[in-house]
């Protein structure tokens, strides 16, 4: 028997708290100072974005927004001298994203323009997320975290709980972290 | 096993299924009153909506289990997403992803709920035969020193140092092969828990199950014939794909406290008492960084507990105080918890096999509520008490001198304004955690309350054999019905409990 339409999934998710309502209160505000930069400069500020092939959710856009997100979160170092962008993370948020319930995914959008906006919403600054400089980005990223908005930490934690667990899952980075892998693929075995 | 388990998400199924007693939930409380009713002979369907992840399938990595083995892939959280709310969703239910502590409810607890909510059944003379049953179903036993990890061990060497009680913790393993990720499944099935005790006990006794199954309401809860509609899901367990009716005499709630008010609020079933009392017990992570490589990912995750600061014998609260655990997870996990990003989030963990980490753990007060939208989606409720605040900075402090005696070189609480305790004296800055919401990384693993039981309806949700009031023949078999809370980890409460409620359920059932 199928499940009767018009019926939701009940599922609530690490995106579960981007409520329509709480949302949209928060987003009024945000809305506000959008309009007030005029909603025509908004395009051209955005600009174009890459076309990227394969996505299944996300518009280039989108994609755009997490991948200047997770150049910030995960840059090259020497102690982890890894290119995020060789793991493709957006991409693999594309992919959870199919497993999430319709009303997550909606509300997720919105955040992710809330994010492209945030300089110019939070900051007062006349530029996109994306466009702005790899230092300015993460000091405006921060800013998040430690924000008096409680929507603003909450995307925060999200965004870190969601790309932190899929980066340092990825076997290229244990070997900087010390961390030899799965311990049944090596053959760990210690007997009582 | 498997002949006896049907996968709604691939196998074929019939519309409709009719039963004596149908048990929502495969986990600690759902498993065990399986077996013992299939034991003495009734007719039982269990109802999971995880699937049976077994072996290999257990592949050991973060994202993949976090996926498959958690509720809402692991993302469960409060409203706010203050708290993050573990919970299993596999067949075998928490059992499957706990840290296999056993620590049964304590006498005074007991005594507690005896005089205070006239909980007379759960007395220490009359509950004892029961936690005991319960300790021989997990095969309960002393973590061999063996097993004892390297960041449960800085922990035990800072607190030995300065004269703190502590203990290495009781488990359910056997055959522990020291593997390390027992939060993510264990591969080789080393704990005894429902999946590799009482379900196939009870599947023996001839117990349906059926997985990729999600019980959205139960109809006619006052008649003698109950209808349970289930959505069966897609066989990644993401999106619902068909209907089925299960329809029986009994109907057995045991889906955790989240989701057991879930499905009875949904249902409109039973009294204002349904969804209240919540607690959550929420935990909050400290990490020690030490000089040398420990490699804290090696052996049992969780074996030492420092217990100086707890508290069994409350006059007015029962289980208090806090304890101090020690813990380590997976990379993946470890890094969700670190409070930086960008080059000095990368530089902490570079340092991960350097890292010793601990819970902090403190008994909460009823502060929470679970609720329903329209539509049954899911809302918990949860505002942390200042009580609890208060000794979770307490904890954070003498944690912190812990570790530094222990050799750390730093100890570092990840809240959004990270506190970094580099000497004793700096110790005290745990007092200017501010615990505002989605600023502390704090994580639920013993959800309780919500259907409490209670002699009066004026005073819980379900009557002293869990029946909930309202209703006819529908039962709450788990940690929905304490009071307070039952211990610092539930498995053990759980089972002692469900045995006990399913042995009185069989007199009535005669």
């Amino acid at each position: 028997m199928a499940v009767p339409e018009g019926e939701q999934d009940a599922r609530e998710g690490l995106f579960g708290f981007l409520s329509r309502r709480r949302f949209l209160k928060a987003g009024l505000v945000a809305g506000g100072a959008l309009l007030g930069a005029g909603g025509g400069g908004l395009l051209l500020l955005r600009g174009r974005a890459p076309e990227v092939e394969g996505l299944q959710l996300l518009d280039a856009h989108e994609y755009q927004t997490l991948k200047s997100l997770v150049e910030i979160m995960f840059p090259r170092t020497d102690a982890i001298p890894i290119d995020a962008e060789s793991m493709d993370l957006p991409r693999a948020f594309d992919e959870f994203l199919t497993g999430e319930p319709q009303h997550n995914v909606k509300d997720l959008r919105k955040a992710l323009v809330l994010i492209e906006f945030g300089p110019l919403v939070f900051d007062r600054q006349v530029s996109t997320f994306s466009r702005l400089d790899r230092e300015a980005r993460l000091v405006h990223w921060n800013g998040w975290a430690t924000s008096e908005s409680l929507l603003r930490r909450q995307v925060s934690v999200a965004m870190r709980k969601f790309f932190n667990l899929v980066f340092f899952d990825h076997e290229a980075v244990w070997p900087f972290i010390g961390y030899p892998g799965p311990s049944l693929r090596r053959g760990r075995s210690v007997r009582q | 096993m498997s002949m006896a388990i049907t996968d709604l998400s691939k196998d074929l199924i019939p519309d409709a299924v009719t039963t004596e007693i149908c048990i929502v939930g495969s986990g600690c409380g759902g498993a065990t009153a399986a077996r013992l009713l299939a034991e003495a002979g009734r007719e039982v369907v269990v109802l999971e909506e995880g699937r049976d992840l077994v072996g290999a399938e257990r592949n050991q990595r973060d994202r993949d289990m976090y996926d498959q083995l958690y509720m809402d892939r692991g993302g469960r959280a409060t409203s706010d997403l203050s708290v993050s709310v573990l919970q299993g969703r596999v067949l075998g239910g928490g059992g499957v992803i706990n840290a296999c502590d056993v620590v049964p409810t304590a006498d005074p607890v007991l005594a507690h709920w005896a005089d205070k909510y006239g909980l007379e059944d759960f007395a220490p003379s009359r509950f004892g035969s029961f936690q005991e049953a319960a300790l021989d179903d997990l095969s309960a036993s002393r973590i061999p020193e063996s097993l004892v990890n390297s960041a449960n061990n800085k922990l035990r060497i800072g607190a030995e140092a300065l004269g703190y009680r502590g203990e290495v913790m009781m488990h359910n393993r056997v055959g522990c092969q020291g593997l390390g990720t027992c939060l993510i499944g264990c591969p080789v099935h080393a704990k005894r828990n429902p999946r590799m005790v009482a379900l196939p006990k009870a599947i023996a006794a001839g117990v349906r199950v059926f997985t990729r199954a999600r019980a959205v309401e139960i109809r006619h809860p006052g008649k003698e014939l109950k209808e349970l509609r289930v959505r069966t899901l897609d066989p990644p367990g993401y999106h619902e794909q068909g209907e089925l009716t299960v329809r029986a005499k009994v109907v057995i709630v045991a889906a955790n406290a989240i989701a057991s008010a879930q499905l009875l609020l949904r249902s409109g079933i039973g009294n204002l008492h349904v969804g209240r009392n919540l607690m959550l017990q929420p935990q909050l992570p400290v990490i020690g960084f030490f000089e040398e490589e420990i490699d804290a990912f090696e052996l049992v995750p969780q074996s030492y507990a420092v217990t100086e600061f707890e508290q069994e014998d409350n006059e007015e609260l029962g289980l208090w105080g806090y304890r101090i655990e020690g813990i380590m997870g997976t990379p993946g996990i470890v890094s969700t918890l670190l409070p930086f990003s960008g080059a000095e989030g990368m530089q902490d963990m570079a340092q991960y096999n350097r890292m010793a980490a601990s819970l902090l753990l403190a008994p909460d007060q009823p502060s929470g509520q679970v609720e329903v939208e329209k539509g049954g989606r899911l809302i918990i409720r949860y505002a942390q008490r200042p009580d609890h605040q208060e000794r979770l900075r307490e904890a954070v402090y003498n944690t912190a001198r812990i570790y530094l005696e222990a050799g750390a070189t730093r100890v570092v609480v990840p809240t959004a304004r990270p506190v970094v305790i580099r000497s004793t004296g700096d110790a005290t800055k745990a007092h200017e955690i501010t615990f505002a919401p989605a600023s502390a990384p704090l994580i639920s693993a013993h959800q309780q309350g919500t259907v409490r039981m209670a002699p009066s309806e004026r005073d819980g949700g379900a009557d002293p054999d869990g029946k909930v009031y309202g209703a006819r023949d529908i039962y709450v078999f788990d940690s929905s019905g304490f009071p307070t809370s039952a211990s610092s980890h539930t498995m053990t409460p759980i089972i002692a409990t469900s045995r006990m409620l399913t042995t009185k359920l069989l007199t009535q059932l005669r």
